[in-house]
């Protein structure tokens, strides 16, 4: 990429990582309409292009279960897993972030015409 | 292979936060890694070498990364906070740094310690308490921080608190260094630091007439007052009433007690600790002189400084009255 060529390489990643930290807890959260367990949360994330270090995917979860919005259980599945899916307090927050995620996407879109 | 794995999950164990549920934490982490490796080596169709294993642990993450990420806190001073911190730990550096080097300063040139002396001694000062200070603050800041301050405070926070445009006219650094060199006044007067008298010369000792002792109570008073002025001068700027009251107050009360002063007629008396009783009283006679002409001088100033709060009280209470 032309931005990874020049000095600005390092600015582009670290907004990079700003704009994807809070879209990191929407996806895991619309991930998480369906229950599963961390490691094929992961796979889902990664292969939908929204790779997530796994040191960095745990703690999340339990923040995110420690605030409510998600419920967890631990099951036999070939090995013990703790499988995840959202509380229904989650899912009303869930829909009320995809709504402003929304609005934001609709805002960038119109801005950026605007400046073409 | 498994002692390299029970000592990465163990290093993290011992890292996660106290109360939290260790082994539950550990046993998630243990199984996703566990996932991680299934999935790794069913790719490479054979069990993972010793050297891809460790590479596999790295990019899980260090211990000390992986256990932080379960803090409540992730960080010290949030952004919220900082510019609370920075410029709260500008103005105490700032003030210690006043009042350090003022002592220094009286002290090198009133003491019996030659200044190459006091340089280092103040130099080891300024290092020593700054460090402490900032630690101090850093550390209230950081237990704000985990208080909610910043939400709290941005909350009840109101723009008519800010000061007028001309306010911010007065030097960025003028209200600290006036409630510093207060400060070092009072605390001179009261004895908490001790100069210049008692300092001592080839031969002759300093000593303060009786005067001083007669005006130490308002002395003392009055440079309170004046503390408790600069102080709103630099904090509550627009609280212009009780500010020119304090002014006046402290400019006249200043005047006053310069005349009482001025009547005394003499300020120091040179004890000879050795040298001719003569030269001693020749010696008194030049100090009382020069110090004769600091107090016109001095009086001529306060007299200024006292019409000059006068007449900002007076436009201000003309200002007041025109927007009503």
């Amino acid at each position: 990429m032309a931005h990874s060529m020049t000095g600005n390489g390092d600015l582009f990643e670290k907004l990079r990582i700003e704009l994807r930290r809070g879209a990191l807890t929407l996806a895991v959260l619309t991930a998480l309409r369906e229950e599963r367990y961390g490691y094929t949360l992961r796979k889902l994330l990664e292969d939908s292009g929204l790779p997530i270090e796994e040191g960095a995917l745990y703690p999340l979860l339990r923040r995110l279960e420690a605030q409510g919005l998600l419920a967890s259980e631990w099951r036999e599945e070939g090995r013990n897993k703790r499988f995840y899916r959202l509380s229904p307090e989650g899912e009303q927050i869930l829909a009320e972030l995809l709504r402003e995620w929304n609005k934001i996407s609709q805002s960038i879109v119109r801005l950026s015409e605007r400046t073409e | 292979m498994m002692d390299l794995l029970d000592r990465y999950f163990d290093a993290i164990r011992r890292n996660l936060p106290a109360g939290s549920s260790t082994d539950d934490i550990v046993a998630e982490l243990r199984e996703g890694f566990a996932s991680l490796q299934d999935d790794r080596e069913a790719s490479l169709g054979r069990a993972l070498t010793a050297e891809e294993l460790s590479d596999l642990i790295k990019q899980f993450g260090h211990p000390w990364v992986v256990a932080s990420r379960y803090r409540p806190n992730q960080w010290l001073i949030g952004p919220d906070v900082f510019p609370f911190y920075e410029r709260v730990m500008r103005i105490v550096l700032l003030v210690i740094g006043a009042i350090i080097i003022a002592a220094a300063s009286l002290a090198a040139m009133f003491g019996d310690q030659p200044a190459w002396q006091v340089a280092p001694h103040a130099v080891g000062n300024l290092f020593l308490y700054g460090l402490v200070n900032a630690g101090i603050v850093t550390l209230i800041f950081a237990i704000l921080e985990r208080k909610g301050f910043p939400a709290d405070h941005l909350r009840r926070w109101s723009p008519a608190e800010l000061p007028d445009v001309a306010d911010e006219q007065r030097g960025k650094w003028e209200g600290p260094v006036e409630v510093a060199l207060t400060l070092v006044f009072i605390l001179w007067w009261t004895g908490v630091v001790r100069w210049p008298f008692g300092a001592i010369g080839d031969g002759f000792r300093l000593e303060p007439a009786p005067i001083w002792a007669q005006l130490f109570w308002p002395v003392l008073i009055l440079a309170s007052a004046r503390l408790v002025h600069n102080l709103i001068q630099w904090l509550r700027p627009r609280w212009k009433g009780v500010r020119g009251v304090f002014g006046l107050a402290t400019a006249a009360g200043a005047l006053a007690l310069l005349a009482v002063v001025w009547q005394a007629g003499e300020w120091v008396i040179v004890v000879s600790t050795g040298m001719p009783e003569d030269g001693a009283r020749s010696l008194q006679e030049s100090l009382n002189l020069a110090l004769r002409i600091a107090i016109i001088v001095v009086g001529i100033v306060w007299t200024l400084a006292c019409l000059g709060e006068l007449w900002r009280l007076v436009k201000g209470a003309r200002g007041q009255a025109a927007m009503a």
